[in-house]
């Protein structure tokens, strides 16, 4: 009995020994963070293994702030972000932020009789709705700028990410941008201080949006582009926002196409910058880069070497930059400009 | 109890003198399997040690705020500068009150309770005396499994099922008929929220109570029942008065062990509670927010504070439901100790 | 009512609504249990393939070969390092710690079985994940989970080889065994069926484990590696939390067949716990 057992603990440790010891196949890296990018990492290492195989590429969806702490900390290789690091993060840990595409986000809303219009919405009208200030859908403010539309005297119910998100972030930054006194209450970030509003409702990443707007009449929400699709099927409307020249756009590829043009020539050369609230009469106010967060010392040669070629075949137009991958999340290529500024900095990588 | 036990190591030196002179493998045998025995409670003493000494900045940051604020907001990450108390400083605006997740902790395990130990009693009276000797063994392997099902399958069943079910029909129908009652009026709200949380958690510490109660009244009850029956009660009042109070002390233990359960529960939880920050639930059915269930969702969101102090508040968060459950735990234990005495069981 | 014990029982109004209302209760709570069960076999076997078994997790669907690999290879490790220190701490608990110390060992266990997962998983995190540099790792994962099934094997343990009968041991004593010869051809021979119980509980509650191991195994889309550190592992209860989630149907797929899966596991060690408990019963008959 002892000697079996002994054996046992024996082959257990030996086991665990060579497992140890034992030299990986290939290299292998890891992805992680926003949940927005998780689905496009998804189908992109799919097809990239097809062609590569002696690389292994895991991807994980755990949000925005752990991809970047993930990257910084060297346990995952790319970090993947909704929103660009902030300054006093930078100048602990100074990091690449690398573009790999272009998102927006919807603003939802679900008024029974209605969804099949869009409505027109804008900053200060939906600061008003999260702050409380405005409670009911006939309230004066939005009925000024959807003349012809009857609205319900029904009370309104704000839904905000209860998560930290990288959604909350850009959207919270539309308000403060537009909004001089959201700017100066709330703000902007992953997670921000929501007002406290009676019939304000938390939910849970994007399917818990979805579905608490689904089943909450006279609701509004603000849900990630990727998302559209569930949107659709929930026949949920979605609004018309309010851009920087006054007028009303609704999120297709054209109007994120105009925002993101828009503000490429002023895309500086570390391509931190906000695209949210961008200039041009047809430009979607609420877009971004996702970014791939990356540490431009890379300590093992091997991984450094792998990393910069799936970076640079992510944003290739012959590689993860066609339409058969952005199309299925509702992402936009990276414009050309973005592409060189973006390889530039794969450069960097060592 | 204890001073009976026939321990190896005494007896070989009592009885037999060969023994002495193998003492040597004794000593190894005694001295590995006491460092085994030290690893308990150098996990305990080495998570609370780290804990607490990396939740630190934390405590003096936040101080009593920790406990009364229930703003929890880890400031602004794009501002400028920092914000410093207690020699420890965080983003500009941030505020880290608990009160809101300490409440919702507290609130969902206690109706979780006041939910699940009535049916809980119910269900294993009825599974020790009603039910067919045929049907018995099946009601018993479904509570036992439905004991060992992961958290995370009921938070997906709560997801898929239970949460639409509240929203679009439970919800509405109780706040319109039902609404003059104080906390049952108001929004219906999405499904996500208290009773959501305490409807899945009921479900996954009711099967370990009734295994924990039918075994208690299984071991004791016979004779008692028997012995009141023929003194004349009714069967129920044999049952609630004589066989009860004398498993009172294990059903006690059972509930105070299910509710340490509630509290510390996360997956569950975090799948079906509304994730509400900064705000009580208006309703029963309002979003509320659990101690384990932020520290699963805000992780993410601390982990972009460049000061760290949300993380270590997160520790904080960390610390204080490790002693709420220590404590719990303690009176359970002493709960169960004693009336393992008085109801003459091993200790 | 078919009162299965008790003999006569006088019929009251008030008893008879009573044990009316508790078997009402039981079909509710039943039914619900039922349920939950019918909802995961019925979701989950139509997404039971056979390439699940084959392939790997790729992109928004694929099979779930790595998490169950992972799954398994977590709880293996938990396991050799919990059946080490736990059997180590029963032994030195029954065999020769003087009374207070028993007691207090046993205190312990009882406090480390009740420390909620997501703190311990938090703690590990931030000690060995972060400051340690051991990243998502199967070392990380495994020791958050053999912290959690420490105090079940303990307790059967402690429990097994309590109900040693003393004359065995005495008599073996007294022909001069030794007392490491006590303990492996007596005591585990005799406690074994109580040991193998407490064991088949911790894989129960280690292969249904999610919260300690999100931020300490982390999770991927390949076989584990078997390296100790810097590599994370998948495990079954993250495809469900996680692919519920996402927007595409073959993802929720995935998360069903993941939960029926569990359920299966939680099943099989359930019965093979039962059968050793049967046949310890019949033994000591």
């Amino acid at each position: 009995m002892r000697k079996t057992l002994a054996l046992a603990f024996a082959a257990l440790l030996a086991a665990g020994l060579l497992g140890g010891g034992k030299a990986l196949a290939g290299t292998s890296l890891l992805e992680t963070g926003s949940t927005l990018v998780y689905p496009l990492m998804n189908l992109w290492v799919a097809d990239y293994q097809r062609a590569h195989g002696d690389v292994q590429i895991t991807t994980q969806g755990t949000g925005s702030g752990t991809g970047i702490s993930q990257a910084i900390s060297g346990v995952a290789q790319i970090g993947a972000s909704d929103a660009y690091m902030a300054d006093a993060q930078m100048k602990n840990s100074p990091m690449l932020n690398i573009p790999l595409a272009i998102s927006a986000q919807q603003i939802n809303y679900n008024i029974p009789g209605l969804n099949a219009k869009h409505l027109n919405l804008s900053g200060p009208v939906l600061a008003g709705i999260y702050s409380g200030a405005i409670k009911f859908w006939d309230d004066k403010q939005i009925a000024e700028m959807n003349k012809g539309v009857k609205l319900p005297h029904n009370q309104i119910v704000p839904i905000h990410r209860a998560d930290g998100s990288g959604d909350t972030f850009i959207f919270s930054q539309y308000l403060s941008f537009s909004t001089p006194s959201w700017s100066h209450g709330p703000g902007y970030g992953t997670t921000i201080s929501w007002p406290s509003v009676s019939t304000a409702v938390g939910a849970t990443g994007n399917p818990g949006m979805v579905q608490t707007c689904q089943n909450t009449p006279n609701s509004i929400a603000y849900i990630g582009v990727s998302f559209l699709d569930e949107t659709n099927k929930a026949h949920l409307g979605y609004a018309a926002l309010k851009n920087r020249s006054g007028r009303f756009v609704l999120p297709t590829a054209s109007t994120i196409h105009a925002a993101a043009s828009s503000l490429t020539s002023k895309t500086p050369s570390d391509e931190r910058i906000s695209l949210i609230f961008a200039p041009g009469a047809e430009s979607y106010p609420i877009i971004n880069y996702e970014y791939a967060i990356v540490n431009p010392q890379q300590g093992d040669a091997a991984k450094g070497a792998e990393l910069k070629k799936f970076l640079t075949w992510a944003l290739a137009s012959n590689g993860g930059q066609q339409a058969k991958f952005l199309n299925a999340v509702h992402f936009l290529p990276l414009p050309e400009k973005i592409v060189k500024l973006s390889k530039a900095q794969i450069a960097k990588i060592k | 109890m204890a001073s009976m036990d026939i321990r190896v190591g005494d007896t070989a030196r009592a009885v037999s003198p060969a023994a002495l002179q193998r003492t040597g493998s004794q000593t190894i045998l005694t001295v590995l399997t006491g460092l085994a025995a030290l690893a308990s409670f150098a996990i305990i003493f080495l998570i609370l040690f780290f804990l607490v000494a990396y939740a630190y900045p934390a405590i003096r940051f936040n101080g009593l705020g920790f406990f009364t604020s229930m703003i929890w907001n880890i400031g602004n990450q794009y501002g400028s500068g920092t914000i410093s108390r207690a020699g420890f400083s965080a983003q500009p605006g941030a505020s880290f009150g608990a009160l809101v997740f300490i409440f919702g902790t507290v609130v969902t395990a206690a109706l979780t309770m006041v939910v699940a130990v009535p049916l809980s009693l119910m269900v294993a009276l009825s599974l020790v005396y009603t039910v067919p000797r045929r049907i018995r063994p099946i009601a018993n392997a479904l509570v036992e499994l439905m004991a060992g099902v992961p958290s995370v399958v009921y938070g997906l069943w709560g997801m898929v099922v239970l949460v639409p079910w509240i929203g679009t029909k439970l919800a509405p129908w109780v706040t319109t008929h039902f609404g003059f009652i104080p906390f049952l009026g108001g929004s219906a709200g999405s499904g996500n929220g208290l009773a959501a949380s305490v409807f899945i958690l009921a479900l996954m510490v009711i099967p370990i109570m009734v295994a924990t109660t039918r075994d208690v009244i299984l071991a004791q009850s016979n004779s008692l029942f028997e012995a009141s029956m023929a003194l004349g009660s009714t069967s129920w009042q044999a049952m609630t008065r004589a066989v009860l109070p004398s498993v009172r002390g294990g059903v006690v233990a059972s509930v105070l062990l299910a509710f340490g359960r509630a509290l510390g529960e996360t997956m569950a939880v975090l799948m079906v509670c509304g994730a509400a920050i900064n705000s009580f639930p208006q309703n029963v059915f309002g979003p509320v927010n659990t101690i384990a269930a932020v520290i699963v969702s805000q992780l993410e969101s601390a982990l972009t504070d460049a000061s760290g102090m949300a993380q270590r508040s997160l520790a904080e968060l960390a610390c204080s439901l490790f002693l709420i459950t220590l404590i719990i735990n303690v009176v359970a234990r002493g709960i169960m100790r004693g009336a393992d005495r008085r109801e003459g069981r091993a200790a | 009512m078919a009162l299965a014990r008790g003999g006569v029982a006088p019929k009251t109004w008030a008893s008879r609504s009573w044990w009316t209302l508790s078997v009402a209760c039981l079909i509710a709570v039943i039914g619900l249990l039922f349920s939950i069960f019918a909802f995961v076999i019925s979701r989950g076997f139509p997404a039971l393939k056979p390439q699940l078994f084959t392939t790997v997790t790729q992109g928004t669907a694929g099979g779930l070969l790595n998490a169950i690999a992972g799954t398994f290879l977590l709880v293996a490790i938990g396991l050799a390092l919990v059946i080490v220190v736990g059997l180590g701490t029963a032994i030195w608990t029954v065999e020769f710690a003087p009374p207070w110390a028993k007691r207090v060992i046993r205190f312990m266990i009882d406090v480390l079985a009740g420390v909620p997962s997501i703190v311990v998983g938090y703690f590990l995190y931030v000690a060995l994940v972060e400051e340690a540099g051991w990243g998502f790792s199967l070392l990380a994962g495994a020791l958050a989970l053999a912290i959690f099934m420490l105090p079940y094997v303990v307790r059967a343990a402690d429990v097994a080889f309590s109900n040693v009968p003393r004359a065995l041991r005495e008599g073996a004593v007294a022909l001069g065994a030794r007392p490491a010869m006590v303990i492996f051809s007596i005591d585990f021979p005799w406690a074994l069926p109580g040991i193998l119980t407490g064991l088949l509980v911790a894989t129960g509650i280690g292969l249904g484990e999610t919260a300690p191991l999100i931020y300490t195994a982390g999770w991927s889309n390949y076989l584990p590696s078997l390296a100790p550190t810097h590599s994370p592992v998948g495990y079954l209860t993250y495809v469900v939390w996680t692919y519920i989630s996402q927007p595409f149907p073959e993802s929720h797929q995935l998360a069903y067949a993941a939960a029926a899966l569990l359920m299966i596991f939680v099943f099989v060690t359930n019965l093979l716990a039962r059968s050793f408990v049967e046949y310890k019963t019949n033994r000591s008959r």
